[in-house]
């Protein structure tokens, strides 16, 4: 059964296997599979400078193996949209304790048809309600909006459509709420919760240094 | 960046914030008419994409179609022809209707339904493919003769078409959840002989049928309710109360 892992620098060292794998499938889908030629690096692995203390990763796992994936990133450190995706954002960059930016989101090619991206979908709306985070941001592709829709995850954009690699794409401001992770349970049929945590585990709005946004 | 392409940002985001407003279909009709009729549009329709058993005329949202255009369009089957709708299948990206590719000499009726639709005053378009999760497609495709489509209109009104159809999307689904003529008898049958907990084969012998055609009416089923598995489809029809025990 897949269940989605929280794995945070307090418990990285249990999840040593799955990350190594985490970060090849992320040179496998987005320099290989989506062309972002950018990140390719020589030794297969996909790790950006984002990659570091400060991530959280909710990794979906069936029998140990990772089938999708995503990170979160305090907004109150330089992130992605602060430093490279900027001229994205006309309407402003929220930038808060509160507000973290989630990246490098994927599901397995063998597991696109089923139930995993409602899994993980899910396990990001819940996990940020237990830590309080309020509001997300990222960019993706145009084509990814009416999924969110679907699924009930409330989307605010942050600018106007621009394409990137040949493919529109758009900042956008995600609300996190009851309903959406709701939504998205009673849409995938999910009656219980996801997420496989440390109880140890420090809450993630504490751990993020306290930094002049 | 310059003056145009922040107004039409200014007008996206008004747009996109005014949705929340709409209380009906009818009255994203309006709202949709009214702010795509400035970049030049005059119809245009909100659809899913049928399956080959679903009839066009149960996949529409939404439209503003010209009198009379829907009534053939339907009659003839176009939507099986519409080289359109073949691309929104086969593509996330928005596109206009003169990149959409069919060949004139073998493909008879999909030349046959552009032609046509140019009698209509729908000569030139742009389209939005939706690709949802479970499977669900459908597109926003609209339409006039005079069209101010550029790459810097194009952004503004892909994202504008997309809060859009969701609106239309939200509002149908409070109405009516899903039709309740949804499912054919046969459909009802065999999930309700699922929910008692038999096998297809079991079904197929109780209903005097094969057990490839139980299985294929509980596939369809599953489509139609946007089902990942047999369970869901029983959970479903039984929520809905389409099927009852």
């Amino acid at each position: 059964m897949t269940k989605v892992h929280v794995i945070t620098r307090d418990n990285r060292h249990l999840y040593e296997d799955p990350l190594e794998e985490y970060f090849r499938l992320r040179h496998e889908v987005f320099v290989k599979e989506r062309g972002w030629r950018d990140l390719h690096r020589p030794d297969g692995r996909e790790i950006d400078a984002y990659d570091n203390g400060n991530a959280v990763y909710l990794l979906a796992l069936d029998q140990d193996h990772v089938v999708g994936g995503q990170r979160l990133y305090p907004t109150v450190m330089p992130h992605m949209l602060s430093e490279v995706f900027g001229h994205m954002a006309q309407r402003g960059i929220p930038r808060a304790e509160h507000i973290f930016e989630w990246t490098r989101y994927f599901v397995i090619k063998e597991r696109r048809m089923g139930r995993t991206d409602c899994r993980l979908l899910a396990a990001v709306q819940e996990f940020c309600l237990q830590e309080g985070i309020t509001e997300l941001t990222a960019v993706v592709e145009m084509w990814w909006l009416p999924r969110w829709q679907q699924t009930g995850f409330k989307v605010k954009p942050l600018g106007l459509p621009t394409v990137i690699e040949g493919q529109p794409c758009i900042a956008a401001a995600i609300t996190i709420s009851r309903e959406s992770l709701d939504q998205v349970r009673r849409l995938a049929g999910l009656r219980d919760s996801m997420l496989v945590r440390d109880d140890q585990m420090s809450p993630v709005l504490e751990r993020v240094p306290h930094v002049a946004a | 960046m310059s003056d145009r392409a922040f107004d039409h940002a200014t007008e996206a985001f008004a747009f996109i914030d005014s949705l929340d407003d709409l209380i009906s279909p009818d009255d994203v009709v309006e709202a949709v008419a009214r702010t795509f009729s400035l970049f030049g549009f005059e119809n245009f329709i909100m659809t899913g994409l049928p399956n080959p058993k679903e009839r066009f005329e149960q996949v529409v949202l939404l439209k503003k179609w010209p009198m009379g255009w829907f009534d053939i369009y339907a009659k003839h089957d176009y939507v099986r022809s519409d080289p359109i709708i073949r691309l929104c299948k086969n593509t996330t990206q928005p596109f206009e209707w003169s990149e959409a590719p069919y060949d004139r000499m073998t493909e008879r009726k999909a030349a046959e339904v552009m032609d046509r639709a140019t009698d209509f005053r729908m000569r030139d378009g742009f389209c939005l493919p939706i690709h949802g999760v479970n499977g669900y497609e459908a597109c926003f495709s609209m339409s006039g003769v005079d069209l101010d489509l550029s790459p810097r209109t194009k952004p503004a009104l892909h994202l504008m078409a997309m809060y859009a159809f969701e609106r239309a999307r939200r509002l149908l689904e409070t109405q009516s959840p899903v039709a309740p003529s949804l499912l054919t008898p046969r459909e009802r049958e065999a999930l309700i002989w699922a929910a008692a907990g038999k096998s297809a084969a079991d079904t197929g012998e109780i209903l005097g049928i094969t057990e490839r055609t139980v299985t294929a009416h509980i596939v369809s089923a599953c489509q139609k309710l946007e089902a990942v598995n047999k369970t869901q489809a029983v959970a479903r029809a039984l929520q809905y109360k389409l099927i009852q025990l």
